[in-house]
């Protein structure tokens, strides 16, 4: 009968290895990168995984505003809890037409400062993929998002492997944010579908904080699950949404996740 | 010097002044009596059947660039002289090709290899080299001249050898000058009198009394280094071995002057006479020999087949056209020179896809949300500012706002460079919108914001044709958050206001 490892066995065990391995991947800050939600955290294990893949999906294509703050908002504490303080976004032009592009007011407004951020415009999948790779590989980058065009050629488990490489390589984080709620093949470690969902209203009426409802359909370390979340942009971390009761039990139900689950 | 020779005789016709003439002839036309300048009619009158083309001085003005882009494999110093004449500048290279008398063989012996017919001359000063070369008599062998021999190489030369416009050379032959010997003793202030300045001037810088500066066609590089081959090269592996031997040899010339390198031109010269031109620049001052390597590895995967070796590169040229002051860092065992892999992430990604894509974005002071951000290439703001320190971020004038407070405009995360057309439905013309239908889905708001009016900058409007924006920030039942807005004030610019949708919110 196998006996379950201990975690801290476990991990001591994955420390000899990074740095037997001659590639030097034993890069000093290689613990998880916590999002500050308990119950998340748990999930993954203590965190998002550094030097791995992780796919953001819009729940519905209107939600891509919704995946980008949340690819965003992890790319910032990757900034903040990193050695390394900058990112790349990498946009296949089509994306850009499809999806709109970057745009640096409201990233600000957001909580990412855009002095920490490049962006690379690229015509082809391939390109970005290329792209993409070379830049997990940099280790001065804590974050890479890379949003191709759905329809690629060329994305395929051969091209997420490789990233995947590079990434664990590199020991930045690799998004990969997709416009539509259709998952392709992909060895990511984690996969999130991301709804916005309407929030507490301010006391002045208007809108309130950015709330998201998370799903995490994929992962690979730890069981699925799903919250709903706020980001405070002002103090730059996720807090669990406090919200009144209808709203919670408004919360849609999980007829989607199923084909996130399986696919890939 | 154009003209490629053919057994046919063949004439080229062009516009002078009024009347259609003749621009130039090949041997076989010229032994017929033909000659260049003359009327058509005239010719026609003669040889009604000759064989002609119209002239193309912008073609022959590309041909001309393109054979001084080829002489650029004897000295960066190249001047034109349209329309069919080259200056060389050969000051220190003709050691390198084995002595003047060589260097002079070596090149008219390419040319005429690649068809053209050629004559070229050797001196001290560009007015002698130019009209020794056009209207010496003698052989090939006495087309150098010998240091001090100038003014005597000068004097058999028609006046027209002088570079003289037509109407000066007429005037002077009128009186009986035909010769340069005929003027080059007279006394200097009657002969510009009469026949103008450009004469005197033309004479003392013939005979290097006064200087005439080349006009080089490109910028001179600080640092020039090269490789030839007596057995062209045609392979990648070939080619990026000598660039990073050649990055060797600029390496240690830069490092001895505390420079570094901003912008790289590689020079390949095909044997057949075409040059490809790659020019890579750079984040921050480089000298690092590898990195160069992979600089240009990345960029000749790019450029595929545009750069097609041919038969093969004999010369392989590597100059730094910018260079910047770098001090040596040092580098510590175990930190990672962050900075440097990030500058070096920039370059190459500046060199797969062009400067213009890897992009920084800066806030602009102004209201209009399309304007408000200017991507900027990254390699060119990053210089400034480079840290060497490993962990330091570099940090960047960003405008007149970075770090925006919680007054600021909210502004959606992801702009539409085009905002997109949607049906929406107001309650009231002016109000906030209750429904719309983005991409054939019917939304229902929840909660609006607004609205903000943005009417367009009057400078940048000169028109007044552009129509004020009521912007809306909008949630729908399901959460989603856009950013609406309607073109035009109701009754006052517009009775149908139509609905965009410019952004989308987190």
């Amino acid at each position: 009968m196998p006996i379950p490892p201990h975690p801290a066995t476990l991990s001591r065990l994955r420390h000899m290895v990074a740095k037997a391995d001659a590639s030097g991947a034993a890069f000093p800050e290689d613990e998880p990168l916590d999002l500050g939600v308990g119950a998340i955290d748990a999930a993954l294990g203590g965190g998002l995984a550094r030097g791995t893949l992780h796919e953001v999906f819009p729940a519905a294509p209107i939600q891509i505003g919704a995946a980008t703050g949340f690819a965003l908002a992890l790319a910032q504490q990757a900034v903040t809890h990193h050695g390394r303080k900058q990112a790349l976004w990498i946009q296949q032009d089509f994306v850009a037409t499809e999806a709109g592009i970057p745009h640096g007011l409201g990233i600000d407004l957001w909580g990412f400062r855009l002095e920490r951020l490049l962006v690379l415009r690229v015509s082809r999948s391939r390109e970005a993929l290329w792209a993409m790779e070379e830049a997990l590989k940099c280790r001065a980058l804590a974050a890479v998002i890379a949003e191709l065009a759905d329809h690629n050629a060329g994305f395929d488990l051969t091209a997420t492997r490789r990233l995947a490489h590079a990434a664990r390589r590199g020991g930045g984080i690799g998004l990969l944010l997709r416009q539509r709620p259709q998952a392709l093949p992909s060895i990511a470690m984690t996969r999130w579908v991301v709804a916005s969902t309407p929030g507490i209203t301010d006391p002045l009426g208007g809108m309130g904080r950015p709330t998201f409802e998370l799903s995490l359909v994929r992962n690979r370390r730890g069981p699925c699950g799903r919250w709903i979340i706020e980001w405070n942009r002002d103090e730059r971390l996720f807090v669990p949404a406090t919200l009144p009761g209808d709203l919670a039990a408004a919360a849609r139900n999980g007829s989607n996740r199923a084909m996130f689950a399986r696919a890939g | 010097m154009l003209a490629p020779a053919k057994s046919k005789p063949r004439i080229i016709v062009g516009e002078r002044g009024a009347a259609r003439r003749l621009t130039a002839v090949n041997d076989a036309a010229a032994r017929l009596g033909l000659e260049p300048d003359m009327p058509l009619a005239d010719a026609q009158a003669m040889y009604p059947a000759l064989e002609r083309a119209e002239a193309d001085p912008e073609q022959d003005r590309f041909l001309l660039e393109k054979i001084a882009d080829w002489c650029d494999r004897y000295t960066p110093l190249i001047g034109l002289h349209p329309p069919d004449g080259l200056i060389l500048d050969i000051s220190g290279c003709a050691h390198l090709f084995g002595g003047e008398t060589a260097l002079c063989r070596d090149l008219v012996g390419r040319l005429e290899g690649q068809g053209f017919k050629v004559r070229a001359a050797i001196a001290d000063t560009v007015g002698c080299a130019a009209g020794v070369a056009r209207f010496s008599q003698t052989g090939p062998e006495a087309d150098i001249v010998s240091p001090g021999a100038t003014k005597a190489a000068l004097m058999p030369l028609p006046l027209a050898g002088l570079r003289l416009s037509g109407r000066v050379v007429r005037a002077l032959a009128q009186v009986g000058l035909k010769r340069v010997a005929d003027i080059v003793d007279q006394p200097r202030a009657p002969l510009a009198a009469r026949f103008g300045i450009s004469l005197v001037r033309r004479l003392d810088q013939a005979l290097g009394d006064e200087d005439e500066p080349i006009a080089p066609r490109r910028p001179l590089p600080p640092y020039v280094v090269e490789r030839r081959f007596g057995d062209p090269i045609a392979l990648e592996a070939d080619i990026l071995g000598t660039i990073e031997h050649l990055a060797h040899e600029l390496a240690r010339m830069m490092e001895r002057r505390g420079e570094g390198a901003r912008l790289v031109q590689l020079a390949l010269f095909r044997t057949d006479g075409r040059v490809h031109r790659i020019a890579i620049g750079t984040a921050a001052p480089l000298r690092d020999t590898q990195r160069l390597r992979r600089l240009f590895a990345d960029k000749l995967a790019t450029l595929g087949d545009e750069c097609d070796p041919g038969f093969g590169f004999d010369v392989v040229r590597l100059s730094v056209g910018v260079t910047q002051r770098c001090d040596p860092v040092q580098t510590g065992l175990e930190s990672i020179n962050l900075a440097g892999d990030l500058a070096h992430l920039i370059d190459r990604l500046s060199a797969r896809f062009g400067p213009q894509r890897v992009m920084r974005l800066i806030p602009q002071d102004t209201h209009i949300p399309e304007f408000a951000i200017v991507a900027l290439p990254a390699q060119t703001l990053l210089h400034q500012t480079r840290s060497h320190h490993a962990g330091q971020e570099p940090t960047f004038a960003c405008g007149p706002l970075s770090g925006q407070d919680s007054l600021a405009p909210v502004r959606p995360i992801r702009l539409f460079e085009r905002p997109e057309p949607v049906e929406a439905v107001a309650e009231v013309p002016d109000g906030p919108p209750v429904r719309f239908r983005w991409r054939h889905v019917l939304h229902e708001v929840m909660t609006a914001e607004g609205p903000e009016r943005i009417a367009m900058e009057w400078w940048r409007d000169e028109a007044g044709q552009v129509l004020t924006r009521d912007y809306f920030r909008v949630e729908s039942r399901q959460g989603a958050r856009v950013w609406l807005y309607r073109e035009g004030l109701y009754e006052r610019e517009t009775i149908q206001p139509r609905w965009f949708l410019h952004g989308l919110f987190a």
